[in-house]
């Protein structure tokens, strides 16, 4: 059955990039149909009850890395979208003594490192200035399809950061076994010693929300509440945002997309398809390998992830005192930086890391409604975990068993304020999202034009997911770059 | 001044050279008589430089060493093979005059319970290929650093600090990239990749998986195709022989206990006799991190220098068991031609069994399965084993140079050889009950044999961070090695510029570098 309605554009998944790109393509005067397996919009970036009265982030909890531009041009404000908090502090916490509280103020942030190593509390500024200083240059291939113009000095430290691995660079500059492995969490998503993967840092430091760089920030109501606002921007815009449609393949007649098929059989034609998906999926099973030649096809298929993050999400009655002190921050609880090594190795045989490394969200603490009033929830990344190809059902019971362990030694006592939990794991994502491992962070990758990682090769099909992003995160940018690059690639 | 002390190095160690010690001044001292600094040192006397080389040891030659390890059995302790010395620095230095032969590689085989792959060099096949890449970027890379050392490239200290940075060096595409990848892109089979990875990481800690791991192919140690006729003593004594004849002076049993420097200038070397030995220009072919932290007073070099030294990272991860056997082993002769025994035979690699001994040497244990590689060395030089006897040695990887349970005591080295017993027993049955003498040598007893810190005889970890202009040295505001911070102290041997790539080159370039710099006048 061949559907009769002419759409300008397709956009495949209807996560943030999604539906961020077909906002843009319709305020461009294009039709455009988005749609979307799930019966809920927003991909990873997802509200939803764990227990009664308690909604949860279902798997993105912070948003680090959203684009402001979007905020302005999408108008997001006048949609609902409000932050509750704008920074919240990285905090190290430590058994027995004082945490390492690192904010927006430098000082207090020396001052809390400075009982552990008076070098490090001294270079921690040091360290901060540099890499913020160079991140801010880095927005214009990061942020938009710009050109690099880095004086010499910059260029070298750029140079040893694509070289250097996290571990390396971190212990360059400090001392302290817990900062370190604090500050390389962010750098997780493949292994602390590739080189390379300090420039997830950079990354990461280049990025702002709510008009603070480097920040990391949470949406009223949850991430949902974000998608929510993208949704109504695109339906104002005129997007037709159609649920519970699966796309089964993107047809594809000599170089040119002609449309896509649906679960159902129903065959829609456009001369555009922009997929959020993965582009490892995109390409290999939506496309059938998009003409492309054994080389190319390997690279969409190669180091695509070798471990993953899990989310546990608690439902608890009160904090324990010592995690309500914390409640405040992003609470990273690693092992030192071996720790992250040894964590990293087992997860990629496939073990689950006998000392696992998380990041503690407590989002109630800033907005209360997401909870009963007086309770709260936790909402713990575990990362990295293994891919398991096995299957989870046996590494559950233990992944649930040693957060809680792991916690307990930040927060003795958590233990039995827990009212119920909700464990996501890698499998459970790569069902809901159809993304599910952590593509390693590349040094190609971060540092490619945009142009080169949107574009497939087949004229009319385009990529927007996280995926063609410099880095796997929840930012909406490659939705809006993709998007102006066909608009532009249309007039000419 | 303090060092008009005349050095008597007469009286404390053996001495050769024409003419003896007639005065304790020299233009340049080379710390280490191995491969590298002799060859610093030949070519040094040979641009007519008053040189002279100290060397801790009784012996000369480093790890180009062979010793009795049981009556009758001889064999070389750090290494059954050498990275190739440059044929234009082989005809410079004389070695062939001198007596110093290289042999063709040999066949290389990977030994499975139920197959064999064996690998021709000579052949042309997806894997000989790869090793012709391998061999230019090499030589591309000591070609570059060799010009560098003869013009300082530009980034070369504060005057250069606005240019832009140098071009990337040859090799430089393989910075990130993983071992897998490169033999996956050149569509070997699963066996003869695992093969060439064992290949490229004997004797070394190294996951083939991790970005990066790729270089490892670049630096071959125990892994290289240099085979000497006559074992590697016959090395060392051609360049001893060279060396004199070249007029160096080379001062055997003396250590060098600290370099003497005032306002970042050299003065000389302090003795560990007593004595001091003046010269204004110092090279050293211990590898960086001992040279900067042992030799010298950290108060006395800037902190920048200092720290760079402490963060670079040595990462030793051989262990080598020295076996005298009885009478040679025996293969099913169905199964392979007795031909492989003069080659390297890696037991059964798998890239996951690395994967694995990698972990266990980053938490500190001995792996269950270490990559191991078996040699039978005598069949090549029969001179080496007790007529009807043989000698094998096994070199294992992903040996920790510290254990997180203590030191390396008696019973763990036991532990060890029963290992290495074991991967012998798999690729080549009846090994074990040959065995009438053995040696076991850990990490720790290479540091202490050689100097070089961890036993890493690659003098660094071979990482995207610690290669080519970024060895030793991450920033070129500080120096391109073979130069330092301080003038007049060189760096030679493998955690310079110019890498593990091959013998006797670093030495070579810091030579060059210190006659270029003598020319321009930034150095007495």
């Amino acid at each position: 059955m061949r559907d009769t309605r002419n759409y300008d554009a397709i956009v495949v998944g209807a996560g943030v990039n999604g539906l961020v790109a077909a906002a843009y393509l319709a305020k461009a005067g294009l039709r455009v149909l988005v749609a979307e397996a799930r019966n809920k919009l927003g991909g990873h970036c997802e509200t939803a009850a764990i227990a009664d009265g308690f909604n949860a982030p279902i798997s993105a909890h912070t948003l680090y890395a959203f684009d402001p531009e979007l905020l302005e041009e999408l108008k997001l404000g006048k949609q609902g979208l409000v932050f509750a908090v704008r920074d919240m502090p990285l905090i190290v916490p430590d058994a027995g003594t004082a945490p390492i509280v690192l904010g927006r103020d430098m000082r207090a942030a020396a001052r809390s490192i400075a009982p552990y190593s008076q070098a490090d509390a001294k270079a921690y500024p040091e360290y901060r200035q540099q890499l913020f200083s160079l991140a801010r240059r880095m927005r214009t291939i990061w942020w938009n399809d710009g050109k690099l113009d880095l004086r010499a000095n910059d260029s070298r430290v750029l140079e040893k950061l694509r070289q250097w691995s996290v571990f390396a660079w971190l212990d360059s500059w400090f001392e302290t076994n817990a900062l370190k492995a604090a500050l390389a969490f962010d750098a997780m998503a493949g292994s602390p010693l590739e080189p390379g993967s300090a420039l997830a840092l950079l990354w990461r430091a280049s990025q702002e929300m709510c008009g603070l760089q480097g920040a990391a920030a949470l949406p009223r109501g949850g991430p949902g509440a974000l998608v929510q606002a993208i949704a109504a921007a695109a339906q104002n815009a005129g997007v037709e945002i159609r649920t519970g449609v699966p796309v089964t393949r993107i047809h594809i007649q000599g170089d040119i997309v002609c449309g896509v098929e649906l679960a159902r059989g129903d065959m829609i034609s456009a001369p555009i398809v922009i997929s959020s998906l993965p582009a490892r999926r995109t390409i290999l099973e939506l496309a059938d390998g998009a003409n492309l030649d054994i080389a190319a096809r390997r690279r969409f298929d190669r180091r695509f992830g070798e471990t993953a993050a899990a989310k546990v999400l608690f439902a608890v009655n009160g904090l324990p005192p010592r995690l309500a002190t914390l409640a405040s921050g992003r609470i990273v609880v690693a092992e030192g930086m071996e720790g992250l090594v040894v964590a990293h190795g087992q997860a990629r045989a496939g073990d689950l890391p006998d000392d696992l490394a998380m990041e503690l969200i407590i989002p109630t603490f800033a907005d209360p409604t997401l909870a009963p009033p007086g309770q709260h929830i936790v909402s713990v990344l575990v990362r990295p975990v293994p891919l398991a190809a096995a299957g989870w059902s046996e590494l559950k019971g233990l992944l649930v068993e040693r957060t809680v362990l792991a916690i307990e030694r930040v927060a003795p006592g958590f233990a039995k304020y827990i009212s119920a939990f909700k464990l996501v794991t890698p499998e459970d994502m790569e069902a809901v999202y159809g993304a599910g491992a952590c593509a390693a962070v590349s040094a190609d990758r971060m540092l490619l034009p945009w142009k080169a990682r949107v574009g497939t090769g087949t004229k009319g099909l385009y990529l927007c997911g996280a995926s063609v992003e410099p880095m796997d995160a929840v930012s909406g940018r490659a939705g809006r770059i993709t998007a102006s690059m066909i608009l532009m690639n249309r007039k000419s | 001044m303090g060092l008009s002390r005349r050095a008597d190095v007469s009286k404390c160690g053996q001495l050769s050279g024409i003419g003896g010690v007639n005065s304790s001044r020299y233009d340049a001292c080379v710390i280490g008589a191995g491969a590298e600094g002799l060859a610093a040192a030949i070519v040094l006397a040979k641009a007519g430089l008053r040189t002279a080389v100290i060397e801790r040891s009784a012996q000369p030659g480093g790890r180009c060493a062979t010793r009795e390890f049981h009556p009758g059995f001889r064999a070389s302790p750090f290494a059954d093979e050498l990275a190739p010395i440059p044929s234009s620095l082989y005809w410079k230095l004389g070695l062939a005059r001198h007596g110093a032969f290289f042999l063709p590689a040999p066949l290389s085989t990977a030994i499975w319970p139920d197959r064999v792959d064996i690998l021709d060099v000579s052949a042309t096949s997806g894997a000989s290929r790869l090793g012709t890449q391998v061999c230019d970027f090499q030589r591309s890379i000591l070609a570059r650093a060799f010009r560098e050392a003869e013009s300082p490239a530009p980034g070369w200290r504060f005057w250069s600090r606005s240019q832009s940075p140098a071009p990337p060096w040859p090799g430089a595409a393989w910075l990130h990239r993983t071992l897998d990848d490169i033999f996956h892109d050149r569509m070997l089979s699963e066996d003869q990749a695992a093969h060439l990875a064992a290949a490229a990481l004997a004797g070394r800690a190294v996951d083939p998986s991790l970005g990066g791991s790729a270089l490892h192919l670049l630096a071959p140690g125990a892994g290289g195709s240099g085979l000497i006729v006559g074992g590697f003593a016959s090395l060392a004594n051609a360049l001893i022989s060279a060396a004199r004849e070249a007029g160096v002076e080379v001062v055997l049993g003396v250590e060098v206990s600290d370099v003497r420097h005032r306002q970042g200038r050299l003065e000389g070397v302090g003795l560990s006799n007593g004595t001091e030995m003046a010269a204004s220009v110092v090279i050293s072919s211990l590898d960086f991190k001992r040279t900067l932290l042992s030799l010298f007073t950290w108060n006395g070099l800037p902190a920048a220098v200092i720290r760079r030294a402490g963060e670079y990272r040595t990462n030793g991860g051989m262990a080598r068991v020295l076996l005298a056997l009885e009478r040679p082993p025996e293969l099913p002769a169905t199964l392979v031609s007795p031909e492989i025994f003069r080659g390297p035979i890696y037991v059964a690699p798998d890239n996951a069994a690395f994967g694995a001994a990698y972990a266990s040497w980053r938490a500190g244990t001995i792996p269950e399965q270490p990559p191991a590689v078996l040699r039978l060395v005598s069949a090549l030089d029969p001179r080496l084993a007790l007529v009807g006897g043989a000698t094998m040695t096994v070199t294992l990887g992903c040996i920790p140079a510290r254990l997180f349970d203590g030191a390396w005591t008696r019973e763990r080295r036991e532990h060890l050889l029963a290992r290495a017993l074991a991967a012998a027993e798999k690729a080549v049955p009846g090994t074990r009950e040959r065995v009438v003498g053995a040696e076991v040598i850990v990490p720790p007893d290479i540091e202490a044999e050689l100097g070089s810190t961890d036993g890493d005889l690659l003098g660094g970890e071979i990482a995207a961070d610690q290669m080519f202009g970024f060895r030793p040295w991450g920033d070129p505001a500080l120096a391109i090695s073979p130069r330092t911070p301080i003038d007049g102290l060189y760096l030679a041997g493998p955690s310079s510029s110019a890498g593990p790539f091959a013998t006797c080159a670093s030495g070579a370039i810091a030579a060059a570098a210190v006659i270029a710099d003598r020319m321009a006048g930034r150095i007495r």
